[in-house]
């Protein structure tokens, strides 16, 4: 029982602790800050995120989140390449980091010889250089299966002999390492794009003693040893004299938070301030459930900014800074190098008639999209494959025209005339095949808002849809099993793996289509062994659409590889321009209505801000803050 | 009573393994989504699906691997006992994940709970000693706020109020550990949590008690009690009010028992890194076994609270008895 005396001396410490922390505001103690031409040097950026949502567990071998690479290449781990990790085109642009220039190539495109610069250290405790075989380690690891490497397509059957096998990791018979400065890739094909897959920071140098304790995906997430000018806080407390005496580094806890301090063994001279400036001494990111409170400590300076694209402000929040005068250079709005678009299934009515899906790029009002996904902040209108940062060649490019992008129904219907489905040649799609369509759609925010819009613009043509309003994941494996044979959906999303056209070319070769995990989800190219290995459903769809094999469906797999091989250069990217409006004029498996934009939101502590057009997300290693807070005592709670 | 105990813990063990099946049915048979698929990237090709399949056991019938989950639970996996498994995730063991966010789930349920009996039952004594007076209206006024109020609406209410426009830093979202921030600290950030989940609870436990005492105080036993000329305080405290609160214990053990399961609205918009949000987090992103071993705790929680309930009530009331 709680006697009177007892309750006082409560209400008295509660009052008394309500004042303390109140008035203790954000928290953190204060570290010296140093400010040159009004950018400040030092301090803490503070940011937080819905979750990390990590794919990999965040071991470099395996993850494939934008975020994450982000977190490596500006502030943990040097590549052979890089790039600047700022904006737009020029963020774009391939540069040496752990080599010392760019390579040698012979002349067949099959062999690129790299030099490295002396003096790049791997964090502490290890305190050693860092070698050429540390880099050839990473590929060895990226060949071993249990440790699932994502993207190892991009470097299987590109290096000679690397190939996925079950045992632990081994030397990869088409790199070279001749000394410790030295690293010689053979190729098996000519990979115009190779330098932008070295840049992937699965190629980051791995130390062999600690990395090769953890053989199974994900597991070296939380022991990852630095190479770059900043490392995970406590990284320095391993201790790597066995497998068995690694614990977990302490400042990342993957259910909490990231905390990210200087590396003592980083060296700049190694580096170059275009590439990293470095300015902040430690990056803060913790985890916020309620995405309004990471706003609202933004604008009280707890928080210094967000960090990644997924953050978005809530409507209302956006209105205020978009409105704001105070607010409004708070808001940075830059490229996501993402494609938001419907894809139409070429294996199903009325969308296996190219004058059918034609029709459907004329009438998609995509103004409207626009405004049902909150306006230009949001995304740009989309016109063709690839969003201009990745393809400038197609930025004024627009096969269907309309005034003001409101989707031009006269051109559509002329269109649909030319269509099997439109027997009466009223413009209209006739009969059951063009009513209740299955459209697959994601079941929150703007894509809600814009289902409606396509509805009614597929109306115009006689298309009469039905949404399914799924959960994001479960959207896409829906569209993504090719014998659920979906007709048409709206979930879609690409994002550039690297500002390559070939990362978007991927999804419409016939590679890109398995039974399960497809990412050509309109079946571009499928042959009658891939339609056989689906089900009978499939083989029954791809018999009717290709009568028997007759007309089989379009393929761009040989224009790909022709792109492919070309060398980085005007040729290649006119190449991969010629083959973005192939498609689009074409084959048209998509109807494009946005270029996704990366709305970032900062704190008035934000003495620069940078983004970095690599990874889509905020550039850690070019920001700056005047809050002069240590990162290590910045409250993570 | 020691074989009804027996006999219900045996009963407490039952229901769990029926719910860890049907936990499995529902996440791993119903949904189109394939876990795998998920965490083989943004390309999964079928080698790599298979792959994390094998790493995951899923490659194994579904029988097999719900025998395999449930021996692991009771014999314990390399991580120690009760054996939770590991997270798909963040490929590390789920049992310091799980058990450090059910301690402020603990944390958050009990201050709540504390709060809300505290709150509920004397605003609901007074009431009904004052039934129809100012204060009973304007009590069961505050009920019915507290009852329609959700967390959802309250939560961010109280954050903007309090945090973001009077400036108090110390009532913000967040947990903040006594260990590692101190009692003031820890202290200011549960006062959020605790009153706006406490609110809606203390508006039903009011209610109860004004509706039980007021049917109680009425019964000829207290007539009688007040005929034998003992005191009113006594009469309603220990006459009254003793027979008004039993049914009150079983609505609070199941209401502890269901919280500490995890309050996931009132984690989610204060940011505590609970059980509740935890659930959430795991279904979202697909992570099985931490599904069914969330479920799983709050399935114990609920059951066990039952059994604590029933064998109390034998000690509130005589005329309860089991054999």
């Amino acid at each position: 029982m709680v006697t009177r005396r007892t309750a006082r001396f409560l209400a008295l410490v509660s009052i008394v602790a309500v004042l303390a922390t109140a008035c203790g505001g954000g928290g953190g103690t204060k570290a010296t800050a140093t400010s040159s031409g009004g950018v400040t040097k030092g301090g803490t950026y503070r940011t937080a995120v819905e979750d990390f949502g990590f794919t990999g567990a965040f071991d470099p071998t395996g993850e494939y989140l934008g975020n994450a690479w982000g977190l490596y290449s500006d502030l943990l781990l040097r590549t052979l390449v890089t790039y600047k990790h700022i904006a737009g085109i020029p963020g774009d642009e391939i540069v040496p980091d752990i080599a010392a220039s760019m390579p040698e190539v012979s002349a067949d495109g099959l062999t690129y010889t790299f030099h490295l610069k002396k003096g790049v250290m791997f964090g502490p405790p290890l305190d050693r250089e860092v070698t050429s075989a540390d880099i050839e380690y990473a590929f060895e690891r990226i060949a071993t299966k249990s440790l699932a490497a994502q993207y190892g397509f991009y470097y299987e059957g590109t290096i000679e002999g690397l190939t996925t096998h079950g045992g632990p990791p081994k030397p990869i018979s088409g790199i070279e390492t001749p000394d410790d400065y030295t690293i010689i890739f053979h190729l098996t094909q000519p990979t115009g794009d190779l330098l932008y897959r070295l840049a992937m920071p699965a190629t980051a140098p791995m130390p062999k003693e600690v990395a090769g304790c953890f053989l199974k995906a994900g597991d070296y997430g939380r022991y990852v040893v630095s190479s770059g000018p900043y490392m995970l806080n406590g990284e320095d407390q391993l201790d790597t004299s066995s497998c068995d005496t690694l614990k977990p580094i302490s400042g990342f806890d993957p259910d909490k938070f990231m905390v990210f301090v200087r590396n003592p063994n980083y060296d700049a001279s190694t580096d170059s301030p275009e590439v990293r400036a470095n300015y902040v001494d430690g990056v803060v990111m913790t985890i916020d459930t309620n995405t309004a409170d990471i706003f609202n400590k933004i604008q009280s300076g707890d928080l210094d900014g967000t960090s990644s694209a997924t953050t978005m402000p809530p409507k209302a929040i956006l209105q205020q800074y978009l409105t704001d005068p105070a607010l409004k250079n708070n808001l940075h709005v830059d490229s996501g190098d993402r494609t938001w678009y419907i894809t139409m299934n070429l294996l199903t009515p009325p969308f296996d008639d190219i004058h059918v899906r034609k029709a459907v790029n004329y009438v998609i009002d995509k103004q409207a999209i626009q405004k049902a996904w909150g306006g230009p902040v949001n995304g740009d209108i989309a016109t063709s494959v690839e969003p201009p940062t990745v393809m400038p060649l197609t930025a004024d490019y627009d096969p269907y025209p309309s005034a003001n992008h409101a989707g031009d129904v006269t051109a559509a219907q002329n269109e649909m005339k030319q269509s099997k489905y439109d027997t009466n040649n009223d413009g209209k799609c006739d009969g059951s095949v063009c009513n209740n369509i299955i459209m697959v759609n994601r079941n929150y925010g703007a894509w809600l808002d814009m289902a409606p819009v396509i509805q009614d613009s597929l109306a115009e043509i006689g298309i009469n849809i039905t949404v399914r309003n799924l959960e994001t994941g479960t959207a896409y494996t829906t569209i993504d099993t090719v014998d659920n044979l979906i007709p048409i959906a709206s979930n879609a999303g690409w994002g550039k793996d690297y500002a390559d056209p070939y990362t978007f070319a991927v999804l419409f070769d016939s590679s890109g289509i398995s039974c399960t995990g497809a990412i050509n989800y309109s079946n571009v190219g499928m042959s009658e062994s891939q339609a056989k290995e689906c089900g009978d459903s499939v083989l029954a769809a791809w018999n009717a659409v290709t009568n028997n094999g007759a007309d089989p469906l379009p393929s761009v797999d040989d224009k790909a590889k022709e792109c492919y091989a070309l060398p980085l250069g005007d040729q290649r990217t006119q190449c991969w321009a010629d083959f973005d409006k192939n498609i689009m004029e074409n084959v048209v498996p998509w109807a494009p209505y946005l270029y996704a934009t990366a709305p970032f939101v900062t704190a008035d502590s934000v003495t620069k801000y940078e983004y970095d057009q690599f990874s889509g997300a905020i550039s850690f290693c070019h920001i700056a803050v005047n809050n002069g807070l240590d990162p290590t005592q910045v409250p993570v709670g | 009573m020691g074989q009804y105990i027996v006999r219900r813990l045996l009963w407490v063990a039952f229901v769990l393994l029926l719910i860890v099946v049907i936990t499995f049915l529902i996440f791993f048979v119903m949904p189109p989504t394939d876990p795998a698929v998920i965490f083989a990237g943004k390309q999964p090709t079928p080698e790599l699906i298979a792959e994390v399949k094998r790493q995951f056991g899923l490659d194994r019938a579904l029988p097999v691997q719900i025998v395999l989950f449930v021996k692991r639970v009771f014999l314990g996996d390399q991580y120690g006992w009760p054996g939770l498994g590991l997270s798909f995730n963040t490929r590390s063991a789920l049992k310091p994940i799980i058990l450090s966010r059910l301690l402020v789930t603990i944390q958050l349920a009990l201050g709540a709970a504390l709060v809300w009996v505290l709150l509920g039952i004397p605003i609901g004594i007074l009431s009904a000693l004052k039934p129809r007076s100012i204060f009973d209206r304007l009590a069961m006024g505050f009920a019915l706020v507290g009852v329609s109020a959700p967390v959802f609406f309250l939560g961010p209410l109280f954050l903007y109020i309090f945090w973001f426009r009077f400036g108090l830093g110390g009532l913000g979202s967040g947990y903040y550990s006594i260990g590692q921030y101190g009692l003031g600290t820890w202290f200011t950030h549960f006062i959020g949590p605790w009153t706006v989940l406490a609110l809606l609870y203390a508006a039903f436990y009011a209610r109860m008690t004004r509706a039980n005492l007021i049917e109680t105080m009425a019964q000829d036993y207290i007539r009688t009690a007040r005929a034998k000329g003992l005191s009113e305080r006594r009469v309603v405290l220990k006459h009254g009010l003793r027979a008004s609160l039993t049914p009150l214990v079983t609505m609070f053990g199941l209401d502890l028992g269901g919280l500490l399961g995890g309050a996931f609205i009132t984690e989610t918009v204060f940011n505590l890194k609970g059980i509740g949000a935890y659930a959430i987090k795991a279904v979202f992103s697909g992570d099985l076994y931490a599904i069914v071993d969330v479920t799983l705790i709050a399935g114990f929680f609920i059951t066990f609270a039952n059994l604590v309930v029933d064998i109390v009530y034998a000690f509130l009331d005589p005329r309860v008895r089991y054999s």
